[in-house]
């Protein structure tokens, strides 16, 4: 199981879901991404999309604003 | 191999992060029950799609919804809630301990505070699917009104979402083409923003028109509208579709579990109840009227108070009343009475005397029916006596001290 993380701080959407997008096809099933993001539109789709996939989402709270989405894939 | 999941304990489980949960998890708090909010994204729900929110009381800017339930965060994370950003993959509400499993954990709960809310409804058009979200049909103007400088953006319906957030799509978009279900001039909207709406020069409407199709390849290219009347099909060339066309409600995990409308909306009562013991349902997720910020918040404050109620009386029904250690009395009276005030002293009295050997229980109706409700009792002050777990006498006429004396 590998961990890979992709940074989109500082990002403003749809930038943040095509990065996700792109580096969940590079990854296994049972692999996690780690999203990292401090705009909250990003917080709307990307989750949004990665269910809709069928992945495991889960997030974290990091500091106020910013956040990491936890992706598993499925 | 599948982990196996972390199992935690609560007396609040809110379900939903928007408004009504939000102040659930305040009131909750406040109260000092250990409660925590299970939201599956960004807290705010709803109202962080709104980018102006002039009807909110106490923010006479129009602020951006984000920024009010920002605030509420906050708020509740004052009061010791505790936040995680995850989906419900179940719940189980009967008895006295229910569950509510994500991922990768289970909660143990006495209440659960259902705060679920809607998400937006989808047109039913051709290929929509294909463009949801990031492929160009979008529900957010807040979210997606900057990446359309410039461009020409479609929107769907003439309620207060799709205008007011149309006009917002102005200040980036070239121009912004309104599909409207009516005839001409009639909208659903407020007459303010109408106004405005109609003399935006930005803004351009048509009428008695449906979404027929989206077509595009990758990306949406454009939005094939068909006239009602007329039956004609008008293509619009556009970079995003707007839909503000109402909500659906997220009940699919409560379907078997709980009352739901036929258009899927939970039903309670006034105190939020939802027929199953401890389960209560605020905000959009209800069955109500006017669902707005305001409305959600009273929801959610009434859900929260009523969750501490349940979990009060129900210790209280516990200790008192179904155990079968000692003779239980129950004195249910009404505080704002003076003779039900007074006849406390004798309910004392009678507690000195047996110096520990029976169970008493003052319940002050004012405050709560909640206890007089599960003993089946609406006249007041009446004693109950208890004995093996059971109720073993009503004393509602004339009570006395020798009465009560000679039932224990």
């Amino acid at each position: 199981m590998t961990e890979k993380i992709v940074d989109a701080l500082g990002e403003a959407c749809p930038v943040p879901l095509i990065k996700a997008q792109n580096a969940i096809k590079e990854l296994a099933v049972g692999d996690i991404l780690i999203l990292q993001i401090d705009h909250s539109c990003a917080m709307k789709n990307v989750p949004e999309w990665a269910r809709k996939e069928g992945h495991n989402v889960e997030i974290e709270e990091v500091d106020d604003g910013e956040w990491e989405i936890i992706i598993e894939k499925v | 191999m599948p982990r196996e999941k972390k199992v935690e304990n609560y007396d609040v489980v809110v379900i939903g992060g928007g408004p009504a949960g939000l102040t659930a998890a305040i009131y909750a708090g406040r109260a000092r029950l250990k409660t925590i909010l299970i939201e599956k994204s960004l807290i705010g729900g709803l109202a962080t799609y709104t980018n102006e929110v002039a009807n909110y009381p106490g923010f006479p800017t129009a602020v951006k919804g984000e920024d009010i339930t920002n605030l509420m965060k906050a708020q509740a994370e004052n009061m010791g809630v505790k936040f995680k950003l995850t989906a419900v993959k179940s719940v189980q509400l009967q008895g006295d301990l229910k569950t509510v499993e994500t991922f990768r954990t289970i909660y143990q709960t006495k209440t659960v505070i259902i705060a679920s809310g809607g998400r937006p409804r989808t047109t039913g058009a051709k290929n929509e699917e294909k463009f949801l979200y990031d492929k160009g049909i979008s529900f957010c103007a807040t979210c997606d009104a900057a990446a359309n400088t410039g461009k020409h953006v479609v929107v769907i319906g003439s309620g207060d979402t799709a205008i007011e957030e149309g006009m917002f799509l102005t200040k980036f978009a070239r121009k912004v083409t309104v599909s409207v279900l009516h005839d001409c001039g009639k909208m659903d909207c407020n007459e303010i923003a109408k106004e405005t709406a109609l003399g935006n020069p930005k803004m351009e409407f048509i009428w008695n028109t449906v979404v027929d199709s989206f077509e595009g390849k990758d990306h949406l290219e454009r939005v094939v509208l068909k006239d009602l009347k007329t039956n004609q099909l008008i293509p619009v060339d556009c970079d995003t579709c707007f839909e503000f066309i109402g909500y659906l409600p997220n009940t699919e995990l409560f379907k078997d579990q709980l009352q739901l409308t036929n258009s899927g909306y939970i039903q309670t009562n006034e105190k939020m109840e939802t027929g199953v013991d401890g389960v209560f349902a605020c905000g959009d997720i209800r069955d109500k009227w006017l669902k707005q910020i305001s409305t959600a918040v009273g929801d959610g404050a009434i859900a929260g108070f009523a969750a501490e109620k349940y979990i009060e009386e129900s210790k209280a029904f516990k200790e008192i009343i179904l155990q079968d250690k000692k003779p239980g009395l129950v004195y249910l009276y009404n505080a704002v009475d003076p003779a039900s005030r007074s006849f406390l002293n004798t309910i004392g009295k009678i507690e000195n005397q047996r110096n520990g050997a029976i169970a008493v229980a003052r319940v002050d109706v004012y405050k709560s029916k909640g206890i007089a409700e599960r003993l089946n009792i609406d006249t007041f002050p009446t004693v109950v006596v208890v004995k093996e777990g059971k109720v073993a006498q009503v004393i509602s006429q004339d009570l006395s001290e020798d009465k009560i004396i000679a039932a224990l």
